[in-house]
């Protein structure tokens, strides 16, 4: 399944003919892991038609009473951000560690950038949620409260799960060097993290604009 | 030379994404009304094509059939699934 010279091997940032042996052996690892990805994708889908089929009840406070406009907007930031900053990351250890010259130093920096931005969007988001619950909308109230809160926390969790993998991926990198393992490890966690944001844009979009329209 | 293009390729996308927030934001802080759904969806959807087409590097040139076909297979799938449970269950909330 060898592909001519110049085209994609797997979707996502390819390594490149300079990796050598790591370009060939991402094909099957990353292919694998968009598999994965896309079956993630179906159950963050479910969870959204759960959410679409819920309206918000008059017993408890709506939409333009729990959502903080400003919070979205820093989240939103946040998120977007931290996503060009992990592509600057791959993009750097696709191009500076391709055999000769290797600055991990560089790597590292963006990574842990990402991380941050990363633990800022989770920081807004959990006080988000105390403020929720404070302002009488624990998710126990109504459905669609519930709907809206397995929805945002299920991102949220997956989010707090990109930032451990790339804390690890980080400790690795300096422990062992940028070898193929990290380097099909960080190949897979780019996509998981810009996946998040994939998810976050109908998140922001559809439940907290379309809910304060 | 590939380089540069490679980085302007995320600048691209990063300003392409900046924009399509930008717009829904500004939308619901200043005219709101239900008729800007319409531009929060298109917005979305927008947004969603530049994230796979300059983030994730898919595109309908250049990549591999069995890439394409996995996610066009998941997208064919949540439309079933998605819609397929807002139609079951906005039937039923009609006849109640």
């Amino acid at each position: 399944m060898s592909a001519p010279t110049g085209q994609s091997l797997h979707p996502g940032l390819n390594l490149g003919e300079e990796h050598g042996d790591d370009h060939l052996e991402a094909e099957t690892s990353v292919f694998g892991f968009w598999v994965f990805m896309m079956s993630d994708l179906v159950t963050f889908g479910m969870f959204f038609a759960v959410f679409a089929t819920t309206v918000p009840l008059a017993c408890c406070p709506g939409p333009k009473e729990l959502f903080d406009f400003g919070s979205i907007a820093w989240q939103t930031a946040f998120l977007l951000l931290s996503s060009v900053t992990s592509g600057m990351a791959v993009l750097t250890m696709k191009q500076e560690h391709g055999g000769r010259g290797a600055c991990t130093k560089k790597l590292v920096f963006w990574l842990l950038l990402t991380v941050l931005l990363g633990c800022g969007f989770l920081y807004r988001e959990i006080s988000d949620f105390i403020s929720m619950a404070a302002a009488g909308g624990p998710p126990t109230r109504s459905g669609y409260l519930s709907a809206l809160w397995s929805l945002v926390g299920l991102h949220g969790l997956h989010v707090t799960g990109g930032i451990i993998w790339c804390l690890v991926i980080v400790v690795g990198v300096l422990v062992r060097g940028v070898d193929r393992r990290w380097k099909l490890a960080l190949l897979r966690w780019a996509v998981f993290w810009h996946f998040l944001d994939v998810v976050w844009i109908f998140i922001f979009s559809f439940v907290f604009l379309g809910g304060l329209l | 030379m590939k380089k540069s293009k490679e980085l302007h390729h995320y600048l691209t996308g990063f300003a392409l994404a900046a924009v399509l927030t930008i717009i829904p934001f500004t939308l619901v802080a200043t005219v709101g009304g239900a008729r800007s759904y319409i531009v929060l969806v298109f917005c979305a959807i927008l947004q969603v094509i530049v994230h796979f087409r300059f983030f994730l590097h898919l595109s309908f040139r250049g990549q591999q059939k069995e890439d394409l076909q996995l996610v066009l297979f998941t997208g064919f799938i949540l439309f079933l699934m998605i819609g397929g449970t807002i139609w079951v269950l906005g039937d039923l909330y009609t006849r109640m």
